[in-house]
This record gives structure tokens, C-alpha cells and sequence, in this order.
């Protein structure tokens, strides 16, 4: 294309001069509707034109207009847009913050559009609910503010995964995130941590940096971005500057965080009693097992076995008969955890220049030893009109990021897993006068049987894990009015992400890492996303009865990744915690991939006489993932509104103020699988120092585009004067071909295939109500409701079920769990039992009850996805006063605890600390209870089965906001714009039946599309904080 | 103006199209096409190293597939006090058919098969020179993955009738894409794995080498056919076969050093080995390849999950330098080394086998069964023996081979009960419990598989 430039140029030109060949000239004022204060910054367009300017510190403005130009559109950040037909005098025109979104402005793909005039289905959320929120990514601050949206955090660890489910799961193996699109480019997502669990992409991004975030949530929204439409699309916008006065604005909060939630352990006491009486209950079953003649003899061997263990965890002495030591071990798996962060952006410009310049620096200790984060990041957002017909600008974020992170719920290093140590274990080994653990006196090095577990402690203070992130998001762009109505524009834009992770386990960690002389790991990524989109758009009306608007481009993204990494063993000291210090290398590696889409895209919107609207988008994909015969997909929508409110026979009814009635249907598609999914591939498998190769992956030629047809109908309100909006959107989903990686018979020497295998589908209900309950001079109240419920369900599976714990299976909804039915313990000898659940030849199930697990048949115990959805904020102001509350709430899920098999076991499966519900265990012939006896190492009800299942619904206190914004006659004394002091707290508090840390988790390592509301040790969520101030001159 | 619009339409679209079609067909890196992996004779030779590696996973030859009979087959000698509970439910004999270590077993296994009937569909491009040794090995890992597969997976030989009771799938030829219900193999007969096995192995005895660095032996091949023997009960065969191994003269036994702790379990640091002179066969575990499953559980420097009890104290000598690899905590300290190679066949193991199967046939081929027993009670600082009966010889066996997995092949080829060997007691050799269920996942996606009974 670069050798059209010129003749390019030369052609665009032309059209120009013939375009505005005659002009004539417009003035006017804008003034705040309330305030009747003149509004600078203001942009003026030109109906159906890019033709604009704005309004400079007088509120006025004045530019040269085509004379066939009839009506101009006032848009201002934060206000409703408004449209003055072009007459003869002066405009005098008044913005208000007006209750009314109708006239709200909505970024949709490739474009923006007023609500009024939307057909598909789309949540906002502003920078008012989104500035300032004290958490580390800007998912976490959209929770509970838009319906269908939801947004579940893993656990408490900074950075870390963060699930967003758009309407539901879409796909069973292949992504279910939806796409990020940052001011016109697509976000790279990728997972690039090494520990086994997930982090978070965008913790990258500054929360304080986005205007709006758009949710795109039907087909005709999200077709525009075909392919990868399926699970809906998140635009952010970022923000601009604008002309008239230049503003600085300063921002700062500080304050702490604590976790949501604590378990409750046995104590000291406890603790001995509880395993004394484990002791018995195995001797007994030695017994049975003819290990011994007598319960007795059995009876002595257990108890010298469990007093000789007790002496060791116990430091080596005998102060457990005494419970001389009580140690609380949750308790030191916490840390003082503050949190602040430091904002300063300038911004303003002139008609033809505009800026915005952010910085950020945020400082997040997490609650959880020896985590912590810390961001810097710079925006410069530049947007410069050329010419009259040509306009420019340019968005580049710089940011920075240190992660200090811990190892993944499954490992004995991560903090949380310190409650498995008993309470009669010292933190401090009197022995040594070190922590517990760290140095064995016979064989100077750190202890390999004390305490029970490796002490997590000692990952705390002999690890580091530094996950270094350097990331530049960018794009440049251009404009160019063609002429009337017709606009090129090209987007150029790169992520560009270079990440390293610096790992070292010092001398301390050897019964952890296995190594005695320390290892280290460290692994260097760098991505490089590159996209540009050059599309067309034709805007035109007829008669003012007919408007169109047309587009039409293309777009390419290459995503390249390079990664390497390498570790080492064998440190001089722990000193050195490069690579460089270790003797022996244990592993390089390093690998590449490249992905590659290239698309066509195009949308009709037409609207007749302002109240029928029809709009048709369709694009058309190719992905370098699938195999040439089915490499292209095409993904179509179709929708329609009708805005019924503009119909004469309801023009006299008066509490009617807008009614607007949409429907659509269209096809999105996922390919969200791994780069080169369809080949059959060999790779490399090493073995004594010779370099080998294995066959890896089957090939599947005929590999396509996962394609969801989804349909919409929704229903937009609003009443008594606008008091009162509500919108309701009922949706179906219909996915098929699922990208599936299906199980075959392993006697292929293969586990599984990623094949276009079964069907599934998403419905659902959403509503948003807002109401302004009181408008008064000094008081006003708002709230704002949101609910959604959906209903997942796989149709079909080609047979297979997948997973064993969470299934995907055929007729139930993804990630459903599946085990045994727990029982509780045998009244007549406190086996754990089950029931049978076998089918029964008439078809019915056999109640009966088992102490054999295998002879009793997995049942559905629980499902992990919610019922519904809710969010409810309610706003307050009086005088300069404000009180924000955002309530937000799931309702219906289960969570399993993946831990009760050794937390609350019984103690029957090793000596983990047990938590206080496990005192109920059976004790003698005719005890009913839940818990079965404790047997030592017998296992007894140990097993996956509904004893581990619980309700996970709650409602949360998600955010609150107390502010104070001084009065102008102070602002004016003290010569500057803006002051406001605020309080915030985030997950304040949670109202729940669920027993562990906190009901929003998903154990990190094990967490997949499939693997959903599991708890293993997880961190809990946090709960912050934080007094804030914000200044603006 | 229309005409020159279009144009500029036409200009942009032919921009997206000409430089970014061609864009679509990327290439893997790290990995490569089928079709390009297997045309050279190195490519093939490169599979078969592959092979190797695959043979040695973790729950298998890395292992797995000794630590988990030795806790099912326990009775009371060991404690397991480790947190996987796949584990704790194969030490209580209570295993539910989704059990991971039995499932990784299975699918690991069948796995490195498909590797070796890679190898064996390309031994057309192989180097004349090499394609004897190439083939040899690649029967020798199919043969000895499905020995522990059958020993695992189905009855025992000796418990009812091998060409009546089902053994595991057979599949001889490699997978190069998926083919449907033809991927849904049955199971052969426990007699026809066994028929395919001493096929491959015997095959494999003839093409191998007798030196082959760390890889697989005629040696190899003649000792893993003296394990089947035995585990048959076929007495003559087993000891002709451990006899080729001895008498060859390429193993010697590795003696017991100043602190009395014998060379083949020597640890000093955390590095890699060397096989010992005593190594007939061991899967190499280096820094950067391999695991050494026995560390993980046995080791008190791995998870130290298994301790060892008084029952099985009590079958040493008070003298014995075997005792030396117990340690003060009670864990084994025969696999400390985290980078140690995992121990398949040891050349002790071939000295018992002729002295057991001497013994029981009243022959002396090779030597006497005094002087295989006594080679190696010397070895252990124990005195000689004379007259050794079958008892000495199974208890020496027990003592010398011990976590070394072959614990519960043992009773069952002797058909005694888990408790045997430490005063009786336990559950009969045949006993279904003893046996690992076929896995869940197969039996979901073949229905051409049968379950094991009891599960």
C-alpha cells in the first residue's frame, strides 16, 4: 500500500476541494443545563460528517460549515449529546448531565453510536465507577456493575487470574474469555506464568486511564469481531484530552488490606486429643485387618507410633502432653498488607490539538506473605487535526510491573498451606532458635521430617519470585474525510509485552525444592501483537427521513511470541541468585509461535424516520490455527429496533417517556485453541543426554471455526419523567463444532484430540433498572439494579464425558461436579458411607447406603456456575456529600473444597491440622453424625464425594464510597478547580454459608474451563481500605 | 468520483489481500510436522532415544510402575503417610477406577508402544548397519512395557487359565491419525500378551548388541526373558536365560565401600550417574531429563512418603550392610539420589533367579545355587549358606530386591498371600484387590474394553 501513498493523497485532496467548495460560517455558546455555566471543550460536529471542532474557555465556538450542512451534534464527556438544527443566528445550546442515557454515547466495533439508536445488547461502565478503585486490575472493578457479566477472581494473590464469563460458557476446551480491545486494538492475553498458576495480563493496564469500558454481549455487537465474538467483547477507551483550559489533577489513596475470610483450626488440645483418638480408631482396623490379634496389642503399636510423631512435630520434646505450645500457623501466613497509589494527569489542548497525559504509580503489599505488586505507567493519549480533511493521534501507554509472587495453591510452599501444620509445632525450633524446620542439628542441613510439612515459612524468607513485566500498548491513527459522509481510516497499533521471571529457592527450601543447594529459574518472554484495521465509513442521509451508515475494511493481526527459560542447581551461596552462580544447569529451553488472522469486515446501519432501525454486519475470518480446507469463516448479524415511544398513538401518553424494542440474531465464532492445533506433530523428548523425538499430536485436517448463533430480544424503558429506565434482554446461544479436546483410547498412544465435537448453549435473562429515587436541591438518591440469570447446558458431547471431579458432560451444564453421595459415618461402627445410587432394574436408584466407595456410582453433587447474577448500587448526595454502595452478589453455586481430604478428613488421611467441624466425629456404636470416625492413615471418607460440597452463594458489600468535595468557595480561596477527600472500601463485607476463606475462588493450579469453584488452600479475597484525596487546578 | 472511489476501495482491499493471504500459513518451531519427523535413518534413531524417554516417565519405567505394586502388595512391612491419595488408595487396596498413578501407568505405557511401532513401521530407512540394534530395541522397550502392563492390569499367569483370562489390548502398529472404532481394540488373553512379548523379547535378544552404552542389551533383552520365565513358572527357561546374562562376563557385582553401604546405592550428591557394572538395565536420569520415581516416595530427601516397619526390619540380620540402606527415620536410602538412574534389572537379580530356578529343578546350570545365594549374602557382609533351600533363596530374594517392585509379582507367582513373607496373614494372591482396574477414561471411550472384577 505504500507505493499508493501519493497517488492516494493526491486523490483525497481533490475531493476535498470539490467538497467544500462552499462554506458558510457558525457560531454559538454551550452552557451547563444546571449550573448555567459556559462548557469549554465541547465538540461541535457536523451531522453525518467528521467535520468538527470545539468550544474554547469561553464556551464558544465558530467554524466554517458546508452550506448544505443542517444540523450540528454538542458531545462532552459526561454529559448527554444534544442536536441544534443550523439556523441563522448564534446557537445557544444547554448540556446536561441528564438522567437520560438515551443520548449517551456507546463505543461499539470500528465506530460509536448513541444508545438511542443501539439494536444489540451492551453494558457501560463509566470512569466514575471505575477511577480510583483500590484493586489491582480493572476486571475486579466491573464486578457487579453490569448484568451478565461475570467477573470471579482465583484467590487473593495479587496479579493473579481473573475469569470473566460473558453470558455464560461458550466452550468446553477451547478459551471462554472474551476479547479486550483497547482503543481500536486487540489485547494479547496470554499466560505466561511459569509456577503453574495464572496471572493477570491486565494488571498492566491503569484502571485511572479508561474513560469507558463497553461490553459487547449479543451476536450483533460482537459479529463485527467474528471470529473471536463468541464470548463476547470488552472495549476499552481510554481517555482524551480536551480543548479549553488545561487541567492537572492530581490523585493519591492509601490505606490497608485484610482477607475476607479465616477458617477455624483445632487447637493444641484439640489437636493431641483428636489423634490420640485417630490412634484408636486405626487399631481397631488393624485389628479387623489381622494385622494383630487384639485391638489392644494394635491398640499400643498406634499410639507409639502417633506419641512418637506427636514428639516430633512437637520439636522434638514432649511439651504436646502439656499443649505448652499453641501455635495459630493460619494466622502467620498473613502479612500487614497497605496499599496506595499516586496518579497525576495533565490534559487539555486547543481546536486542533488535544492531550491527555497520565502517570500512575501503585504500590499493592498483598495480604499474603511475601506478595506484593508494584506498577508504574505512563499514557500520552495525542489527537491533532492536519487539515481540515486529515486528522491524527496517537495512544502509547508505557508500564511497568513487579510481581513478587508465590507458588501455586498446590504446592507446600504457598502461605496457605502452613494450616496443615500442627498447632503443637513451635514456630520457632527451641533446638535452634530458628524457625521450624530450617536446620536439622544431626545433619546440618534444613530438617526433612519436622515439622509435618515443609514450613512455608521458610519459602517466605529464602524465595524470590519476581515477575518483571515491561509493556507497551500502542496505536497511531489516521482520519481522512474523503468527502461528505465518506471516511478512510487506518489504525496501526502494537502490545507489545516482554516479561521475566526471576526465580531463586535458597539453601533453606532443599525439602521443597528436593535440591540442597539452592535452584534457580528464570524465564524471558517477549510477544509482539501487532494489528492494523483500514476501513471505510459512509454516513448519508435523505430527506431526513432515511440515514444510513456504512462500513466496510480490513484488518490483520500477528501475534508473535519467543520465549526462553533456563534453571539452574548447585549455588556457592545463597547470595547469588542468578543463574550464573549455579554449577549444574538443569534445563534451556526456548520456543516460538506465531498466530495470524486475517479478516474482512463490513456493517450496514439504517434508520428510518428515527425510529426503525436496522442494522447487518457480517465478517469474514481466516485463522493461521485451522488446516487450509477450513481455514476462513464467515460470521454474520442481523438486527432491528423499533423505537415505539416515537409512534403518534403513544405521544399522549405522558408517564411514557422512551420505549424502544430490538431484537437480534447472528453467528460469532471461537478459535481460541493453541497455535498449531490441527497439525499432527512430533516434538522433542530427551533422554540421557541424547537429544530424542516423539510423536505429540494427532493431526485433524479438517479442524474449523467453534461457531455460536445467538439470538436477542430486548426491551428498553423509561418512565415518569425518566425517573425510572429499564432494560430487559432475553438471549439463546447455540454453539457448535466445539473446538473439544475429546479422550480417545489410549491404546493410540494419544490422550486426546481437539476435534469439532458437540453442541452446547447458553439462555438467560438480564434486566438493569435504574431509578432516581429523590431529586431534591440538596439530597439526591439513585440506584441501580442489575440481574442476570443464566442457564448452561452441554447438548451434546459426541458421547464423551470430560473431567472426573468438575465433568463436562452431556445434559448438565459445564464444570458440574460429579461424585460420590456422602452419607456420613455408620451409627453402628463409623465407617464413612455412601449410597449406592446404582440403577435399579426398574429404572430407579438404589437408596441404599455403602462403606465401599467404588460400589457406589458418581451422582451430580453440586454445580459450580451461579444461578443468577446481581448487582445493586445505590448512590447518595447531599450537599457537597456523597455515599456510593455497590452491593454485588451470586446466588446458587457450590463450591467443593479439593483441601477436605486432608483438612477435614477425619484425620484420617495423615496428621494435617483439622478444622473445628471434624470434633463431631464418631466416637461409639450409635453417634450419628456427618463425620466418620477418625482411623490414622485409614482413609475414612476421604474420598471426592458431597462431604466436601457447600453452598457458595453470597452477597458482598463489593464497594463503598464516602466523599467529601469542598465547596467552590473554598476551591476558589485555595485557587484550584477541584478538591474531594474520599473513603473506600472494597468487599467489605460478605454475607455467606460457605465455611472456607471465601466463596469467590478457583484454586489457581487446577483452574480451567472445566475445573471451576474448587478451593485447595486458596487465598482468600481482599478487603480493602483506603482514604483517598483528588485535586484538580 | 464514483469510479475513483471504488478505486481507493479496491486499493485497500488489494493491500489486506496481497500481503497477508500468504501471512495464514505459519509454521510450529519447537515442534514438527509428522510427515517431516521420521525420513532419515538418524530421524528414526532420534524416535527411538524418544522411546527411551517415554519409557522412562514417571509412572512408569521412571518408577511408578514398581513404587505402586510394592504398596498394594504390601501387607504391614511398609507405612505410607504421603498426601497423594491416588497412593494412599493403591496402599489400602481400595483403588477407584479414576485412580491417576493407575491411569498415567496405563496411558504412559501404551504411549511409549506407539513410539516403538513408530520406530518399528520406519526401520525401512534405517542404516543397514543399525536397523538389527534399532529393531531390537524398540521390541525391547514394547515387550517390557507390556510385561508390567499384564503383571498390573490383569490376572496373574498362575491364577486360573492365562489363554482364558483377559489381558491388555495389543497394538503393534503405530497411530498416524485417529481411525474410529478400529481404535477401540479389546483385550487379548493374558496368554497371547505373554506369546507377544517373549516373541518380541527373544527377537530382541537375537538383534541386540551385547554393548550398547546405556541402551538396551542382548543382556537386556535375556534378563527381561528371565523375569517372564519366572513370573510363568517356567523354571529351565528362566534360569537359561539369567544364566546367558551372568555368564556373559559383562556385569559384576558393585561391592559395599568402607562405611559399608554397597556401591549400587552409593550416594554421595545430587548428580548424574553412571550405570554401575551391575546395571544389566536402568533408565538414565539426568539433570535435565528423566525422574527417578523411587526418590519421590522412597527418599526421605523426596516426599518421603513410605517408611519402613518393624515387620520388615525383622527379616535382616542383624549384620546385614543392607540394613545400611535404611536409615535412622526409618526411610529406604537405596534411591537418595534425586538424579540417580532408576535400577530396571540388576545382575543380583539374575544370580537369584538362577539360584531359585537351579534349586527348584535340582540342576547347577552356571553355578550351584549355594554359590548365587552366597555371592550375594557375602556381598552383604552375611556368611555363606550351605545346602540353601527354596525358602533361603525367596528370602534373600526379599530382602535383596526389596521397594524395588517386585513385591506383589512375587506372591503371586509363588500364590501366596500379601502377608507371606513377614508371619502370614493379608489377602490371597489371587485376590481381585491386587489387581489395578482398567482405567475409567478407556472404558469410557472404548466399549470394546472389559472392567477387572471388583471394579
Amino acid at each position: 500500500m505504500r507505493k499508493n501513498r501519493p497517488l492516494f493523497v493526491v486523490l483525497c485532496t481533490l475531493f476535498f476541494n470539490m467538497a467544500y467548495a462552499q462554506t458558510k460560517t457558525v457560531t454559538g455558546t454551550v452552557t451547563d443545563t444546571k449550573s448555567g455555566v459556559v462548557l469549554s471543550g465541547v465538540t461541535v460536529t457536523v451531522k453525518n460528517s467528521d467535520l468538527s471542532t470545539v468550544t474554547n474557555s469561553d464556551g464558544k465556538f465558530s467554524f466554517q460549515v458546508p452550506t448544505k450542512a443542517s444540523s450540528l451534534i454538542f458531545s462532552n464527556i459526561g454529559y448527554g449529546n444534544a442536536e441544534a438544527k443550523i439556523g441563522n443566528g448564534p446557537i445557544a445550546i444547554k448540556l446536561s448531565t441528564s438522567v437520560s442515557e438515551l443520548t449517551e454515547v456507546i463505543v461499539v466495533g470500528y465506530g460509536t453510536k448513541i444508545k438511542r439508536d443501539v439494536t444489540g445488547s451492551i453494558s457501560k461502565v463509566g470512569a466514575k465507577e471505575l477511577n480510583n478503585t483500590p484493586v489491582t486490575s480493572f476486571e475486579s472493578a466491573i464486578q457487579g456493575r453490569a448484568a451478565g457479566v461475570f467477573v470471579s477472581q482465583q484467590n487473593g494473590k495479587l496479579g493473579q487470574g481473573i475469569n470473566v464469563r460473558i453470558r455464560g460458557s461458550a466452550s468446553v476446551t477451547a478459551g471462554n474469555e472474551p476479547l479486550y480491545v483497547i482503543d481500536g486494538i486487540p489485547l494479547q492475553n496470554s499466560d505466561l506464568s511459569s509456577n503453574g498458576s495464572s496471572t493477570n495480563s491486565f494488571t498492566d493496564i491503569n484502571t485511572n486511564d479508561i474513560e469507558s469500558i463497553e461490553i459487547l454481549k449479543d451476536a450483533s455487537a460482537a459479529a463485527i469481531y467474528g471470529s473471536r465474538g463468541s464470548n463476547g467483547v470488552v472495549l476499552i477507551t481510554t481517555k482524551k484530552g480536551k480543548a479549553g483550559k488545561s487541567k492537572i489533577e492530581f490523585g493519591y489513596f492509601t490505606g490497608t488490606q485484610k482477607p475476607t475470610g479465616k477458617r477455624e483450626f483445632l487447637n493444641s488440645k484439640e489437636y493431641v486429643d483428636y489423634f490420640i483418638q485417630a490412634a484408636a480408631g486405626a487399631a481397631t482396623q488393624d485389628s479387623i485387618n489381622g494385622y494383630y490379634a487384639t485391638v489392644a496389642d494394635a491398640l499400643v503399636d498406634e499410639l507409639d507410633f502417633v506419641n512418637s510423631r506427636l514428639t516430633r512435630y512437637s520439636a522434638g520434646n514432649t511439651d504436646w502432653q502439656t499443649q505448652k505450645v499453641n501455635t495459630n500457623w493460619q494466622d502467620q501466613a498473613f502479612q500487614d498488607a497497605p496499599v496506595s497509589q499516586y496518579d497525576i494527569n495533565l490534559s487539555g489542548g486547543n481546536e486542533k490539538t488535544t492531550f491527555y497525559l497520565g502517570g500512575q504509580y501503585f504500590d499493592q503489599t498483598g495480604i499474603i506473605l511475601r506478595n506484593s505488586l508494584k506498577r508504574y505507567s505512563a499514557r500520552l493519549n495525542l489527537d491533532h487535526k492536519v487539515k481540515d480533511w486529515l486528522s491524527v493521534g496517537i495512544n502509547l501507554n508505557f508500564v511497568r510491573s513487579l510481581n513478587k509472587r508465590i507458588s501455586n495453591d498446590n504446592a507446600f510452599s504457598t502461605p496457605l498451606q502452613i494450616v496443615a501444620l500442627s498447632p503443637i509445632t513451635p514456630l520457632i525450633d527451641p533446638r535452634t532458635g530458628l524457625t521450624s524446620g530450617a536446620l536439622n542439628l544431626a545433619t546440618g542441613s534444613p530438617n526433612t521430617n519436622y515439622p509435618l510439612y515443609y514450613n512455608p515459612i521458610l519459602s517466605a524468607e529464602n524465595t524470590r519470585y519476581n515477575t518483571l513485566v515491561n509493556r507497551t500498548i500502542g496505536n497511531v491513527y489516521g482520519n481522512v474525510n474523503i468527502t461528505k459522509g465518506l471516511v478512510f481510516r487506518t489504525e496501526f497499533g502494537i502490545d507489545q509485552l516482554n516479561q521475566n521471571e526471576d526465580q531463586y529457592a535458597g539453601r533453606l527450601t532443599a525439602r521443597n525444592q528436593g535440591v540442597a543447594n539452592g535452584s534457580g529459574f528464570n524465564s524471558s518472554d517477549q510477544i509482539l501483537n501487532f494489528n492494523t484495521n483500514n476501513f471505510l465509513k459512509y454516513t448519508a442521509d435523505i430527506n431526513d427521513k432515511h440515514s444510513f451508515d456504512i462500513l466496510a475494511g480490513t484488518s490483520f493481526q500477528k501475534l508473535q511470541s519467543l520465549t526462553n527459560s533456563a534453571s539452574a542447581e548447585e549455588f556457592a551461596s545463597d547470595s547469588y541468585k542468578k543463574l550464573s552462580g549455579g554449577a549444574s544447569k538443569t534445563a534451556a529451553t526456548s520456543s516460538a509461535s506465531d498466530w495470524v488472522l486475517l479478516s474482512y469486515f463490513a456493517r450496514a446501519n439504517y434508520k428510518y424516520k428515527d425510529r426503525y432501525l436496522l442494522s447487518a454486519s457480517g465478517r469474514y475470518d481466516g485463522s493461521s490455527r485451522f488446516g487450509a480446507n477450513n481455514r476462513f469463516g464467515f460470521f454474520p448479524a442481523v438486527s432491528a429496533g423499533w423505537i415505539i415511544s416515537d409512534e403518534s398513538f403513544l405521544q399522549n401518553t405522558k408517564w411514557l417517556n422512551f420505549l424502544k424494542l430490538k431484537a437480534s440474531y447472528g453467528l460469532t465464532g471461537n478459535s481460541e485453541i493453541s497455535n498449531y492445533a490441527s497439525r499432527g506433530l512430533f516434538g522433542p523428548n530427551p533422554y540421557g543426554g541424547l537429544g530424542g523425538q516423539v510423536p505429540v499430536q494427532l493431526p485433524n485436517p479438517d479442524l474449523k471455526w467453534e461457531s455460536t448463533a445467538s439470538s436477542d430480544l430486548g426491551l428498553e424503558a423509561s418512565i415518569i419523567n425518566r425517573r425510572i429506565t429499564v432494560e430487559v434482554d432475553v438471549y439463546q446461544r447455540k454453539t457448535k463444532d466445539l473446538l473439544l479436546s475429546v479422550n480417545v483410547p489410549s491404546t493410540t498412544g494419544f490422550l486426546s484430540k481437539i476435534q469439532n465435537i458437540g453442541k452446547l448453549e447458553n439462555k438467560g435473562v438480564e434486566v438493569t433498572i435504574n431509578t432516581e429515587n429523590v431529586i431534591t436541591k440538596n439530597f439526591r438518591w439513585s440506584t441501580s439494579l442489575n440481574f442476570a440469570a443464566n442457564k448452561n447446558r452441554i447438548t451434546d458431547l459426541g458421547g464423551q464425558q470430560i473431567g472426573t471431579l468438575n465433568r463436562a458432560m452431556e445434559g448438565e451444564p459445564l464444570g458440574v461436579f460429579y461424585a460420590k453421595e456422602f452419607a456420613g459415618a455408620d451409627p453402628a461402627n463409623g465407617d464413612a458411607l455412601y449410597i449406592k445410587n446404582t440403577v435399579l432394574a426398574n429404572g430407579g436408584k438404589d437408596r441404599g447406603t455403602t462403606n465401599n466407595v467404588n460400589e457406589a456410582e458418581d451422582v451430580r453433587i453440586g454445580n459450580p456456575n451461579p444461578d443468577f447474577l446481581y448487582g445493586m448500587r445505590n448512590t447518595f448526595t447531599y450537599k457537597s456529600f456523597d455515599l456510593d454502595v455497590l452491593l454485588q452478589g451470586v446466588y446458587g453455586n457450590e463450591i467443593f473444597n479439593g483441601g477436605g481430604q486432608y483438612m477435614s478428613a477425619s484425620g484420617s488421611n495423615g496428621f494435617d491440622n483439622q478444622t473445628r467441624d471434624q470434633l463431631n466425629a464418631w466416637k461409639k456404636p450409635g453417634d450419628i453424625t456427618q463425620v466418620p470416625e477418625a482411623r490414622l492413615f485409614y482413609a475414612n471418607g476421604t474420598d471426592n464425594s458431597s462431604r466436601f460440597i457447600s453452598d457458595g452463594s453470597y452477597l458482598r458489600v463489593k464497594a463503598v464510597t464516602f466523599g467529601y468535595n469542598l465547596s467552590p468557595k473554598l476551591l476558589a480561596k485555595l485557587k484550584i478547580d477541584k478538591a474531594r477527600v474520599y473513603f473506600r472500601a472494597q468487599n467489605l463485607f460478605t454475607i455467606t454459608n460457605y465455611q472456607g476463606w471465601d466463596p469467590e475462588v478457583n484454586a489457581d493450579y487446577q483452574a480451567t474451563n472445566i475445573n471451576q469453584g474448587v478451593d485447595f488452600y486458596s487465598a482468600p479475597q481482599l478487603k480493602t481500605i483506603v482514604f483517598g484525596i483528588n485535586i484538580g487546578l | 468520483m464514483k469510479n475513483k472511489l471504488f478505486n481507493i476501495v479496491l486499493l485497500v482491499a488489494a493491500a489486506g489481500i496481497a500481503s497477508c493471504t500468504k501471512e495464514l500459513n505459519t509454521k510450529p518451531y519447537s515442534q514438527i510436522d509428522q510427515g517431516n519427523a521420521l525420513n532419515t535413518s538418524s530421524d528414526v534413531e532420534g524416535l527411538l532415544v524418544g522411546s527411551y524417554a517415554d519409557l522412562g516417565a514417571a509412572d512408569l519405567y521412571g518408577g511408578g510402575a514398581f513404587v505402586t505394586p510394592d504398596l498394594l502388595g504390601d501387607f504391614n512391612e511398609i507405612t505410607w503417610s504421603g498426601t497423594y491419595q491416588g497412593m494412599t488408595q493403591i496402599k489400602n487396596k481400595a483403588i477407584p477406577i479414576d485412580n491417576g498413578f493407575v491411569e498415567r501407568t496405563w496411558t504412559g505405557g501404551y504411549r511409549a508402544i506407539n513410539d516403538v511401532n513408530n520406530v518399528l513401521s520406519a526401520l525401512g530407512v534405517v542404516t543397514q548397519a543399525k536397523k538389527n540394534k534399532v529393531e531390537g530395541e524398540a521390541k525391547f522397550i514394547r515387550a517390557s512395557v507390556y510385561f508390567d502392563l499384564v503383571r498390573l492390569f490383569a490376572k496373574a499367569w498362575n491364577d486360573g487359565d492365562p489363554a482364558n483370562n483377559d489381558g491388555v489390548p495389543i497394538k503393534l502398529t503405530p497411530t498416524k491419525e485417529l481411525a474410529g472404532a478400529a481404535d477401540q481394540i479389546p483385550r487379548a488373553k493374558v496368554a497371547a500378551v505373554y506369546t507377544q512379548i517373549i516373541t518380541d523379547l527373544m527377537d530382541a535378544e537375537t538383534k541386540l548388541p551385547s554393548s550398547n552404552g546405556f541402551f538396551a542389551t542382548k543382556y537386556s533383552a535375556a534378563g527381561m526373558l528371565a523375569r517372564v520365565y519366572l513370573q510363568q513358572g517356567d523354571y529351565a527357561k528362566a534360569r537359561d536365560a539369567a544364566d546367558r546374562v551372568i555368564s556373559s562376563g559383562k556385569f559384576k557385582l558393585t561391592q559395599a565401600n568402607a562405611d559399608g553401604i554397597i556401591e549400587e546405592f552409593l550416594y554421595t550428591r545430587a548428580k548424574t550417574e553412571d550405570n554401575t557394572t551391575e546395571d544389566v538395565f536402568a533408565v538414565q536420569v539426568t539433570t535435565t531429563s528423566g525422574i527417578n520415581n523411587f526418590q519421590t516416595f522412597y527418599s526421605e530427601l523426596g516426599r518421603g512418603d513410605i517408611s519402613i516397619n518393624n515387620e520388615h526390619y525383622d527379616l535382616y540380620d542383624p549384620s546385614d550392610l543392607r540394613l545400611n540402606l535404611i536409615n535412622g527415620d526409618g526411610y529406604s536410602a537405596k534411591f537418595d539420589n534425586v538424579y540417580g538412574n532408576v535400577h530396571i534389572i540388576r545382575l543380583a537379580e539374575m544370580y537369584l533367579i538362577r539360584a531359585e530356578a537351579n534349586s527348584r529343578l535340582g540342576t547347577s546350570v552356571g553355578a550351584s545355587s549355594d554359590d548365587d545365594v552366597n555371592i550375594i549374602r557375602n556381598r552383604a557382609g552375611l556368611d555363606s549358606l550351605v545346602d540353601v533351600t527354596i525358602d533361603d533363596i525367596l528370602n534373600e530374594r526379599k530382602i535383596e530386591l526389596s521397594f524395588e517392585g517386585f513385591n506383589l509379582h512375587d506372591i503371586k507367582r509363588l500364590a501366596v498371600s500379601t502377608g507371606y513373607f513377614t508371619g502370614g496373614g493379608g489377602l490371597p494372591f489371587n485376590s481381585p484387590k491386587l489387581i489395578f482396574p482398567i482405567p475409567k477414561r478407556d472404558i469410557i471411550v472404548n466399549p470394546n474394553l472389559t472392567q477387572n472384577e471388583g471394579y
